[in-house]
């Protein structure tokens, strides 16, 4: 039972972080290679504060996402402006530029050893309504004004700026929010496992998170949580299988993305009135 | 003084003249015509006074307003709406939320009202949704709003973009060739319901097109464009009998080709 509750708190942890991704990546379309960079931000700067300076743990939670806000606006102001395959390598380079940061100022962040010791406040209850927390944020940023726009720029910019959408600022808006809610998941992350170090945070873990948004459907936010939920808990579940199990996970990937191009839910959202109607179109079948 | 007041513009793209000091105007609730042979510059202007590219020279005056240089956002808010030659629609969102995004610039919620679920974020919501019902209504296609645009046929794209820029709230509305692709009952039905349109609002309309029917039924005044410049410009009758235009769109006459 402590075993599965372990893999759910880690796939919340991580549903967190991904929702981010989905964001940046699934509703703007911007690719961003370095979402880790924030969950690192997020997780070094509480846990060093807590274990090193004393601070408590709830203002911490706050520092560190306002530091996120801050890592955003720095990454977010000069990028924005980019076309959209500079953006990925901009953001590729600030992600790899924290890691490096992180390795070489060790006498604050413990370098490559780590930081150990953060107390484990990250319980399972805790994981499970920051996950309902942040998917109400997002769904409500999805189903306003900002979520539409972010789709419109992502299917035509040119059309979204002559339907008078400030498109720097739409994507410096989602930018940030984004940045906030995976710095939220570092936090989440480093006092569950209770060690951070900086290779938890590569650039592995951005194209991981991108994986699995475009696996879920790209446009679904429905897609998004469940493949989150999904690929990060089938590692575990294919422990059996040992060393073939990232072999696996490969596959199952490949043959998604392969068969099904736009992801497994592509543009479907879940919502009662959507489940009445497939219920409604079976019923006829039958 | 006229709405749209565009005095000696001027673009080059390379050494090619795309809009030679031109200068042209749109009074309040009027509806001009711009025609002229492909690769006349016809679209260039359009992407000069919506703001997609920044004219060399002159000065494009919207109630005596400089728009000039001004990023292309702030110029569709301040009442220049359009619509695109190639049909530039929103995939990924439905026909209504496509109006929707058109009429969102003009909502004044933030984005602390949607992490918190406000109020004002749901009623504006609420209200936009309506608001834009009514714009689909007004076009004919309020009972396709659940649609993906892409799945509509040619003529009901078209109408969705035209309901798309009314979501603005324009006070000069910019129809590029929309009567493009259309069949002939599809074309007497457009030029209805842009009558219909200009009698309701109020608007100027400034439109491009090639379907002499369209521009000789619609518009109170045509300029005539050849090589970025003007060629002649004058009501539809002047225009039909100006021999000039008839050169720059069939040739000169030739003795040989009368039977």
């Amino acid at each position: 039972m402590d075993y599965i509750i372990s893999i759910l708190t880690f796939s919340g942890i991580t549903l967190v972080g991904v929702l981010g991704a989905y964001l940046v990546t699934g509703l703007t379309g911007l690719f961003s290679f370095g979402q880790a960079a924030f969950l690192a931000v997020g997780a070094y700067s509480s846990a060093v504060l807590v274990t090193n300076y004393g601070v408590s743990f709830p203002v911490a939670v706050v520092i560190a996402m306002l530091l996120g806000l801050i890592a955003g606006l720095i990454v977010g102001v000069p990028t924005v402006r980019l076309r959209r395959d500079y953006i990925s390598l901009v953001t590729f380079g600030f992600g790899e530029a924290i890691i490096a940061i992180l390795n070489n100022s060790a006498n604050l962040t413990g370098g490559a050893m780590g930081l150990s010791g953060i107390p484990q406040y990250t319980t399972f209850p805790v994981v499970l309504i920051s996950v309902a927390v942040c998917l109400t944020i997002v769904v409500s940023y999805k189903y306003s004004k900002y979520g539409r726009q972010c789709l419109a720029l992502r299917s035509d910019e040119l059309a979204a700026k002559s339907m008078g959408i400030n498109v720097n600022r739409l994507k410096l808006t989602t930018f940030l929010l984004a940045s906030v809610i995976t710095s939220y998941a570092g936090v989440l992350f480093a006092f569950y496992t209770s060690y951070v170090e900086p290779g938890a945070f590569g650039w592995v873990v951005s194209a991981e998170w991108l994986i699995i948004v475009f696996v879920g459907g790209i446009n679904s936010l429905t897609g998004t949580v469940i493949s989150a939920l999904l690929l990060t808990s089938l590692p575990e579940l294919l422990r059996f299988a040992s060393e073939w199990r990232i072999f696996i996970y490969c596959a199952i990937v490949l043959v998604i993305i392969n068969y099904r191009p736009t992801g497994i839910f592509g543009e479907y959202e879940f919502s009662w009135r959507s489940l009445k109607r497939i219920a409604a179109r079976g019923g006829k079948a039958v | 003084m006229s709405r749209l007041d565009v005095t000696n513009i001027s673009k080059t793209f390379g050494g090619v003249r795309a809009v030679d000091n031109l200068s042209f105007s749109v009074d309040a609730s009027s509806i001009v015509g711009i025609i002229g042979p492909n690769g006349a510059g016809k679209t260039t202007v359009f992407n000069l006074v919506t703001g997609v590219y920044e004219a060399d020279s002159g000065q494009i005056l919207l109630n005596g307003r400089d728009l000039r240089g001004l990023p292309q956002h702030e110029i569709t808010r301040s009442g220049v709406a359009r619509t695109f030659q190639n049909i530039r629609l929103f995939k990924g969102l439905s026909v209504l939320e496509n109006v929707m995004t058109a009429a969102d610039p003009h909502s004044t919620y933030n984005i602390l009202d949607v992490l918190t679920l406000s109020r004002r974020k749901r009623q504006r919501e609420k209200q936009v949704k309506e608001l834009s019902r009514d714009f689909l209504n007004i076009v004919g296609l309020s009972h396709l709003e659940n649609e993906k645009p892409e799945n509509l046929p040619y003529g009901l794209q078209r109408k969705l973009e035209i309901a798309r820029a009314l979501a603005t709230n324009p006070k000069v509305l910019l129809l590029d060739e929309p009567a493009a692709g259309l069949n002939p009952s599809e074309v007497r039905d457009f030029i209805d319901l842009v009558q219909r349109l200009h009698s309701d609002y109020k608007f100027s309309i400034l439109v491009i097109e090639h379907r002499m029917e369209v521009i000789m039924t619609l518009c109170s005044h045509i300029y005539v464009l050849t090589f970025g410049k003007l060629l002649a410009s004058g009501t539809p009758s002047e225009i039909q009998n100006n021999k000039e235009v008839l050169e720059a769109y069939i040739g000169e006459e030739d003795a040989s080709c009368c039977i």
